[in-house]
């Protein structure tokens, strides 16, 4: 049935029917067309996050479905379809100055809209701009049934209706497509600069509450190291956007602050100020931090910021329990941590557990990202449910009666 | 497949008996019932009075348990529900149901903890909005969202209609203020809505409720972010010959790449309405007027102040007051909040909108508004967020002139129409609450709205949770709801649709 669909093509080795879709109403068409369960797809980048999808019977692939809406530059919003990856988009609106505040590492793999508002993919500026979740100001939704659903709207102010598009962020392609995504966009600062410093995490820890704490407004600060034994200092940055004069002004008070703080040894001495393609290639190198090799698994974390030296020494001592080695990358002000595992496909199950328990315990929430098939033998992907699962199934069961969307993805939660 | 006029028909049918009244009673603390006829009227109403209907019992909990264990007996017996907190809501959000229960949270007005490392506080829904900010400010941070109400507003009517003030351009609502929340939901459980990391698993259903405006379930805990106070904050006030040159003037500043903390406009009649009560030092000459704040870094804001005062020249300001002190700075922003319960000086009733427009739309929409207010022959005043298009452009009236109310009224309905026609929303910060629901037909399908339903129906599958707001019912919008019929004075070749 499904080969009859619009842009729709035969059944693939695997199983799966893969659509193509070209508008949203094709999509909607595949949909109210076909049975079964559905996964929905952008650029791949991040399919295998959470609970795996045994087997679906449809895939809708968004490849097709990636174009510019609308871009009003004066009124700094712009509208895309759900398979814009987040990379072209950058690109066009780099043409009026502007740009989509988010710098997700998967942003270079060819990250999708659609899928960084599925999935809540952030990167280290969420501290000055926010989530994918706070940029997004409308979405066109389209349910298992085929029933289309716009929210929101095209201006940045606006309380009509419930807010279906932060409903969507997070919810990993389970309550149904997203079709197309309004966004508010920011004009590019005019000038930008990065301090790095070696720095064990706990020197770090305490620089960024003490960051906080003062009247500098960094977009960014970022850690990242190994931890365990026989893991050196890792790196803290600290990133300043805004006029020339106010990135030299702050990067100059950041740079007392590290002197008198102290972050390591001398770290006031050792610290560098990076700009232009330096200073990307710092970023890119914490990007990749935070995204897994083949055989590696990750997991992502949020805690209160505080919380920084407890998150990565309970990874210290997983790591040395299970013999695995663990990399640590954290947005430390805004208390989000990316774990990395590299070893033995059960030790890494055994370390993540392990951190994921620890984490838990400190009031935090953890959802577990790439990993190696094993890696679901040993623990559950989802870990215990939380307190308003309930509510998650009283959402699906209405949305998606039939539970055709990417079933298992959040486990036994729904 | 079902519609949402299925969803959302009013089924509740539960009734408050002497046996429920009992009940209730002894469930909360001495007090807290109220249930003689005169002290019922109380409640009939938000700030929203043209709505009025008594409800059957005024419930006031003091703690999270006592509000689940009333919300469980609503539930148990089907009764409708209404959340409310300090009733300053513009759109009739906190209107009681009839024959239902209101529950009243201002007892719940307790600062519970304050991280001052983490920058965040748990409050109680009863606390006001400037209460946060006045209790955390000798650590120098405050709660950014700050609507003009924010004195006697309180945090939890602030959750329930999302609401955001003059600075919300740079610092955005307080959906992106809210961190976790402690959430009755209409069975009567109690769960925790987001928490210590910003990000939970699954669908956000902390962002979901903010803003559903008390239709979801009652929220008795908030954790809100706090912000560090700027280093510098800079204002001034700029007149110009017209509304059009003052819009031009913010068009300038944003295409600049200055994101403002705050841009208001005035027009001529808001600043004598202004001016008349509370002397704010507003020039009451000029056709409008600006004020335009930055703050951030004090090397950025000085820079971005000197540019903002010469795109102002550019666009032929006439006059140009910077604010010298804080106090200065206070008065003008007194003037501008005070904006609304000002009207009564120059006008004995009004009808206030709230209508978003692109805000590259502004000059031509504030035009047509002018047009429509002079075939209506009714006055109208605009203040509002320019930076963000969010329209309050008050229809004022006589209700002692027979028919005037029902003309002012049709023609702020019209306004609010105008503004979807450009592209915009019926509501930028009020919420559609009674007022409004009809018009969501304006601006959603029926499939859109039939989606809201379903997602409503899976917090609240009795409808006993403030039923009869945001979404159109039949009972609301007549038996065969669907866009609004002409406004009579359009019929009348009056006012005619842009």
């Amino acid at each position: 049935m499904t080969s009859t669909s619009p842009g729709a093509s035969p059944a693939t080795s695997s199983g799966t029917t893969i659509a193509r879709p070209t508008t949203v109403d094709e999509a909607a068409t595949v949909l109210r067309e076909s049975r079964g369960t559905v996964v929905f797809r952008g650029s791949g980048t991040k399919s295998n996050w959470a609970g795996r999808v045994a087997q679906p019977e449809l895939t809708v692939d968004t490849g097709e479905l990636n174009r510019l809406r609308s871009h009003n530059p004066a009124d700094m919003t712009a509208s895309v379809e759900a398979g814009m990856p987040l990379a072209t988009l950058q690109g066009l609106l780099a043409e009026s100055g502007q740009w989509l505040a988010l710098d997700p590492p998967t942003e270079a793999a060819g990250a999708t809209l659609g899928g960084l508002l599925a999935t809540g993919d952030c990167g280290p500026r969420r501290l000055r701009y926010g989530a994918l979740r706070d940029l997004v100001i409308g979405v066109t939704l389209v349910l298992a049934d085929g029933t289309v659903a716009r929210a929101g709207g095209q201006v940045i102010k606006n309380v009509a209706g419930y807010d279906l598009s932060k409903m969507l962020y997070g919810s990993l392609g389970t309550l149904g497509l997203i079709a197309e995504v309004v966004l508010r966009v920011h004009p590019r600062p005019e000038a930008s600069a990065t301090t790095v410093a070696p720095s064990s995490v706990h020197a770090a820890a305490r620089t960024t509450l003490e960051l906080l704490a003062s009247a500098l407004q960094p977009s960014a600060v970022d850690w990242v190291g190994d931890t365990g034994q026989g893991a050196g200092d890792g790196q803290l940055a600290v990133r300043f956007e805004g006029t020339r004069a106010g990135v030299e002004a702050q990067t100059a008070a950041l740079q007392l602050m590290l002197g008198s703080a102290g972050t390591g040894a001398g770290a006031g001495a050792v610290a560098r100020t990076l700009v232009g393609s330096d200073e990307n290639r710092l970023w890119q190198e914490f990007a990749a931090a935070r995204m897994a090799s083949s055989g590696q698994t990750t997991a992502f974390a949020g805690t209160l910021p505080s919380r920084l030296p407890a998150v990565a020494d309970a990874l210290a001592r997983a790591a040395d329990a299970t013999g695995v080695r663990a990399r640590l990358a954290s947005h430390g002000a805004l208390g989000l941590h990316v774990a990395r595992f590299t070893g033995a496909p059960a030790d890494q199950a055994r370390a993540f557990d392990t951190w994921r328990r620890a984490v838990l315990a400190v009031g935090g929430t953890v959802l577990l990202r790439d990993r190696p098939a094993e890696v679901d033998e040993v623990v559950d992907a989802l870990g215990p449910a939380p307190a308003t699962a309930g509510l998650l199934r009283a959402l699906r069961s209405r949305l998606d009666p039939d539970g055709r969307c990417a079933p298992g993805r959040l486990g036994s939660w729904l | 497949m079902t519609t949402y006029l299925e969803l959302v028909a009013e089924k509740a049918t539960g009734r408050v008996t002497d046996e429920v009244r009992g009940e209730i009673g002894g469930l909360v603390g001495k007090g807290g019932v109220i249930s003689a006829p005169a002290e019922l009227r109380t409640y009939e109403c938000d700030a929203l009075t043209g709505f009025r209907v008594v409800p059957a019992l005024v419930v006031l909990p003091e703690s999270t348990d006592e509000v689940a264990a009333v919300v469980r007996v609503c539930a148990r017996e089907g009764i409708p529900f209404v959340a409310r907190g300090a009733g300053t809501g513009l759109s009739g959000g906190a209107l009681p149901v009839a024959d239902g229960i209101v529950i009243g949270l201002q007892r719940m007005r307790t600062i519970l903890s304050v991280d001052i490392e983490n920058q965040r506080a748990v409050v109680q829904p009863g606390v006001t909005n400037a209460g946060i900010s006045a209790a955390v400010a000798k650590h120098n941070l405050y709660f950014a969202p700050d609507p003009s109400s924010q004195i006697v507003c309180t945090i939890g009517g602030n959750v329930a209609e999302n609401s955001g003030g003059a600075h919300c351009l740079k610092y955005g609502f307080t959906t992106n203020h809210v961190l976790a929340l402690t959430f009755v939901c209409p069975d009567g459980s109690v769960v925790t809505l987001g928490g210590d990391s910003l990000d939970s698993v699954g669908p956000d259903l902390r962002a979901l409720v903010v803003g559903s405006e008390g239709t979801l379930g009652i929220v008795t805990e908030v954790t809100v972010r706090l912000l560090r106070k700027p280093e510098a904050v800079r204002t001034l006030v700029a007149d110009f010959p017209d509304a059009e040159h003052a819009g031009n003037a913010v068009s300038d500043i944003v295409s600049a790449g200055i994101i403002p903390a705050a841009v208001e406009m005035l027009d001529a009649l808001a600043i004598e309405a202004c001016e008349k009560a509370v002397q704010a030092g507003y020039s009451l000459d000029t056709p409008a007027a600006l004020v335009v704040e930055v703050d951030g870094v004090a090397v950025e804001v000085e820079a971005e102040f000197e540019r903002v005062q010469g795109i102002c020249q550019a666009n032929e300001a006439t006059h140009i007051r910077i604010a010298h002190d804080d106090n200065e700075r206070a008065r003008i922003w007194k003037g501008r909040k005070a904006a609304f319960a000002a009207m009564g000086r120059i006008s004995p009733d009004y009808f206030v909108q709230d209508g978003v427009i692109p805000r590259t739309k502004l000059g031509a929409t504030l035009t047509r508004i002018g047009e429509m207010s002079e075939r209506a022959g009714l006055r109208v005043a605009n203040v509002f967020h320019a930076g963000d298009g969010n329209l309050h452009p008050l229809v004022l009236y006589d209700s002692a002139v027979p028919g005037q109310a029902e003309r002012a009224e049709h023609l702020a309905t019209a306004i609010v129409e105008l503004c979807v026609e450009q592209g915009g929303s019926i509501t930028g910060e009020h919420g559609v609450g009674s007022d409004k629901a009809c018009s969501m037909l304006k601006m959603f399908s029926e499939a859109d709205l039939t989606v809201m339903a379903l997602v409503r129906a899976a917090f609240d599958r009795g409808g006993i949770c403030n039923p009869g707001k945001i979404l159109p019912t039949p009972r609301l919008c007549g038996e065969r709801p669907g866009p609004w019929r002409p406004h009579p004075l359009e019929a009348a070749g009056v006012i005619e649709r842009f």
